[in-house]
């Protein structure tokens, strides 16, 4: 292989950060996640001529299939799902130049599968690199990262990276395993696990509210911080997908990726730099912190609920028993509320309250930073009363922002506090729509930039934390409490945090 | 004396003080608006932009793209129209102030403020500028014309600026007056040509080529550079600075040095030999061209030849006639190897200061190009 010298057109302001040519093999190309999320955010890149100038996009599924019937499916999707609309014909028809379609029933699909990809790498000028992007229910992962092995579709010269979705295994064992089985192809920083949500702009905001700021990581302490708590509520049920989520509960579908990510996010030690290693060192560092929840303390540390019937926005919605496809006696939870601590120096005795639910009243995703009441007070307590302790907000979704509450004068003879809402918007400072996740998720991949994926270590710290809580609750812990949907949650819930003299924000 | 459309510019104010006033009242009175229909204002100022205009017309246009602009870069606007003609007049300054909101869900509000000076007002501009900024917030500069290359309103305000906007569309001399401005320009301030800014996309594309690795050999081969740009119907008003850049991008990133100076050809274009870094020449052609759509002096394509050895390469692009989407062709060895079609961005005035205004370094890349045009002149 001729190792070739660095672009120098390349250098400076301004100009994206283009990956390197490279055809991008999906798995499960004919299934849902293919046609509303990957292949539409592709497109989308390419508008945005984010895409290299060599570029192929190649699916591969069991289903028989033409090259053609898969590009009009995709544009049909495309013309559906595309967060930029209608669809700019030029550049479709250029695009689906590039896609092509390998059936891949049996073992002989891969072999054709990887002369396709030779075909395109001579063709093209992608020089072996490739990134497989695994898009099929989760029992496909392990066969199909084994076909890849025996049938060397990694490039002899070039990269190869894989992208898999989640859930990353269903508890320690079986992530512990699967990653057994993709080490045998990949090596560790060949594999790109996503967490969607950390392709959400958030992350990003988070690291840069507290380390590109000389004035919160000071304050970002025990001595200055009562409690934080981390809300990620949905006002959906379950939709379609009964089967997998009758299966796994809010725990794994929630809890153990996106709350736990949010939570290493809000409690990590600042990085020395800003790369894939050093963030994500710090993340499992913190993971690690995490005190695990005994069986002991699982019923007054956890909560878990199911929702009843009730009403959203005015419709009325129906019990989690009665959703088509849930059997009608099932105990998976669809509310989780625990409370735990981080074992280090900065957190030590802080309590982080973290909740998630289905059909809860209002569609949000917020960590708030309860801070400590001033530690004297002057003032009357007539003047004071209804002055709360400063809250910072971190509003993840929707309406991305940060704001902070503070006691203010009111403009009157005499001396009366309340308490006022600074508030920024990340939309009002900055009016450009934000991406979306899976354009960021894929671009750094084909660049290469794991700092947004979830690494070996980092999952099998979330496992460990979670596992203990769901083997409590099956030998009896606290028991299932249920809600009516559009509430937000079971009394236990609140109770939680009653017991320490507190409450939950409404978010 | 003139009078200004307070319809446009908003009601007199008596004094600087005043306008604090008079903005902080019209805050309010936008707050309590807006809470009639249960929204709220956010006031998150990002930056203070000051205009420098002499004719009416301009900052006008420059205070309606700022303030469609509200939106993304929420901002006071500071707009100073200098009206020099009338020298001996008496120096006045009149000032003018006015909120604008938008009128959706998220109430964002703009502050424009107008100050007419007029006579021999050069000391004084910076005094009435000074006041009125929001403190902290970076102070961008946007001088619309031709910068003067000595004047102390431009020292001035260049003194109190982190960065200068200006258009080397419309200079007649881009050579000449960029080299000017980059003497004059004080360290710390920035620079951004909004000429400099509408290449983007074209460097984007012709970076892109050279990221393949079996082209990117062709790099250190080419032989030639095309380059077209849009001129009028009648082909008198050539306006080469867009190409220039183009050009002294590329040349300036691959070490390539000046041999000959620029030479008019056929038709209002350009024709030159420059020497690459191993010594070779290449011949650089700059073409104006008539195309229906496409602006006066902007680029509408490029195409690089590489020769090594007996082997052939071209990198084309061309802007589409409804300028929506640039065709992208390598043809390496005689056969076409690829061709796609990328889309090309609006590159209004308001995109562009958009996207500057996000910027707040100084571009080296940029300089790199001037100071090879600037050995080319």
């Amino acid at each position: 292989m001729t190792i070739t010298a660095p672009n120098p057109l390349r250098e400076g302001l301004r100009l994206a950060w283009t990956p390197e040519p490279a055809a991008l093999v999906i798995f499960g190309g004919s299934g849902d996640l293919t046609a509303r999320k990957l292949v539409p955010a592709l497109y989308n890149l390419a508008l945005q001529r984010l895409l290299p100038a060599s570029f192929a996009v190649v699916g591969a599924a069991r289903r028989k299939m033409t090259s053609d019937e898969f590009r009009r499916e995709l544009h049909d999707a495309v013309a559906e799902y595309s967060r930029t609309r209608p669809i700019h014909d030029d550049v479709w028809s250029s695009f689906e130049k590039t896609i092509h379609y390998v059936p891949t029933p049996d073992e002989r699909g891969y072999d054709e599968l990887g002369r396709t990809l030779d075909r395109i790498d001579g063709e093209m000028g992608t020089g072996g690199n490739r990134l497989f992007y695994l898009a099929t229910p989760p029992a496909a992962y392990e066969p199909i990262i084994r076909s890849i092995g025996a049938h060397g579709l990694r490039g002899s010269s070039g990269w190869s990276r894989v992208v898999i979705e989640k859930p990353y295994g269903h508890d320690l064992a079986s992530a512990m395993e699967l990653t057994a089985v993709v080490h045998e192809v990949f090596r560790e920083n060949e594999v790109f696990r996503i967490d969607h949500y950390l392709g959400k702009e958030t992350v990003q905001n988070i690291l840069v509210l507290r380390f590109a700021n000389g004035i919160f990581e000071p304050i970002w302490t025990r001595q200055y911080v009562d409690h934080v708590q981390i809300t990620v509520a949905e006002t959906l049920g379950i939709e379609e997908r009964a089967e997998y989520y009758d299966r796994s509960g809010a725990m794994r579908d929630i809890v153990q990726n996106h709350l736990l990510q949010l939570l290493a996010l809000v409690g990590m030690e600042p990085p020395a730099a800003f790369d894939d290693r050093s963030v994500r060192d710090e993340k499992v560092k913190v993971l690690r912190a995490l005190r695990p929840i005994t069986a002991a303390e699982a019923p007054h540390q956890t909560v878990q609920a199911q929702y009843t019937d009730g009403f959203i926005a005015g419709e009325r919605v129906a019990a989690y028993r009665a959703e088509e496809g849930v059997p009608a006696s099932s105990t998976t939870e669809t509310f989780v509320a625990l409370k735990c601590f981080i074992d280090n120096w900065r957190w030590e005795g802080i309590p982080f309250y973290l909740r998630t639910g289905k059909r809860m009243p209002k569609r949000s995703t917020e960590i708030a930073i309860r801070f400590r009441v001033a530690p004297h007070r002057i003032f009357t307590k007539a003047a004071s009363d209804g002055v709360e302790a400063n809250e910072l907000v971190l509003r993840i979704q929707p309406d991305e922002g940060i704001s902070l509450t503070f006691g203010a004068k009111v403009p009157v003879q005499g001396l009366r506090i309340r308490t006022v809402n600074m508030d920024f918007g990340y939309g009002a400072a900055f009016m450009v729509d934000a991406p979306d996740a899976y354009e960021t998720l894929i671009l750094d991949a084909l660049r290469g930039d794991a700092t947004l994926f979830t690494r070996r270590d980092e999952v099998e710290q979330q496992w460990s934390f979670v596992d203990p809580i769901r083997e409590a609750w099956q030998k009896g812990g606290p028991p299932l409490e249920t809600y009516a949907a559009g509430s937000w949650g079971p009394a236990a819930a609140d109770t939680l945090l009653e017991r320490d003299g507190r409450s939950w924000r409404r978010p | 004396m003139t009078i200004v459309d307070e319809q446009f510019w908003g009601a007199p104010a008596a004094s600087i003080t005043a306008i604090e006033r008079d903005l902080a009242r019209l805050r309010r009175a936008a707050v309590a608006h807006a809470m009639e229909r249960g929204q709220s204002v956010a006031r998150a100022a990002v930056l203070n932009l000051v205009v420098y205009a002499e004719r009416e017309v301009h900052a006008r246009r420059a205070a309606d793209s700022i303030g469609q602009l509200a939106l993304r870069h929420p901002s006071r606007a500071i707009v100073v129209l200098g009206d020099r003609e009338r020298e001996g007049a008496e120096a006045r300054i009149q000032l003018h102030c006015h909120v604008q909101q938008d009128d959706g869900q998220d109430q964002i509000c703009y502050e424009q403020i107008l100050a007419r000076v007029r006579g021999d007002y050069d000391a004084r501009v910076a005094s009435v500028v000074t006041p009125l900024l929001v403190p902290d917030l970076p102070v961008f500069l946007w001088w619309t014309g031709t910068p003067p290359a000595k004047a102390q309103r431009m020292d001035d305000l260049l003194a109190l600026s982190d960065r200068l906007i200006f258009d080397s569309a419309d200079f007649a001399r881009p050579d000449r007056t960029l080299a000017e401005i980059s003497e004059f320009a004080p360290h710390g301030v920035a620079m951004t040509d909004l000429n400099w800014a509408r290449l983007t996309p074209w460097r984007e594309l012709v970076a892109q080529f050279f990221d393949v690795p079996v082209w990117r050999e062709y790099l250190d081969h080419l032989v030639g550079v095309r380059i077209g740009f849009g001129v009028d119907m009648d082909g008198r008003d050539i306006h080469p600075s867009q190409a220039l850049l183009l050009f002294t991008w590329i040349a300036s990133r691959l070490g390539w040095h000046a041999v000959e100076s620029l030479a008019p050809s056929e038709a209002g274009g350009l024709l030159f030999r420059i020497a690459r870094a191993d010594g070779a020449s290449v011949m650089v052609r700059l073409r104006p061209r008539f195309e229906r759509g496409v602006e006066t002096g902007d680029v509408s394509g490029i195409r690089l030849q590489a020769s090594r050895g007996g082997d052939t390469a071209e990198f084309v692009l061309k802007l589409s006639l409804d300028r929506r989407h640039v065709t992208a062709t390598a043809i390496v060895g005689g056969a076409q190897r690829s061709e796609r079609v990328v889309p090309f961005p609006d590159l209004g005035i308001q995109a562009l200061l958009g996207e500057e205004l996000t910027i707040a370094g100084s571009d080296r890349v940029y300089e790199d190009a001037l100071e090879t045009l600037v050995r080319l002149a």
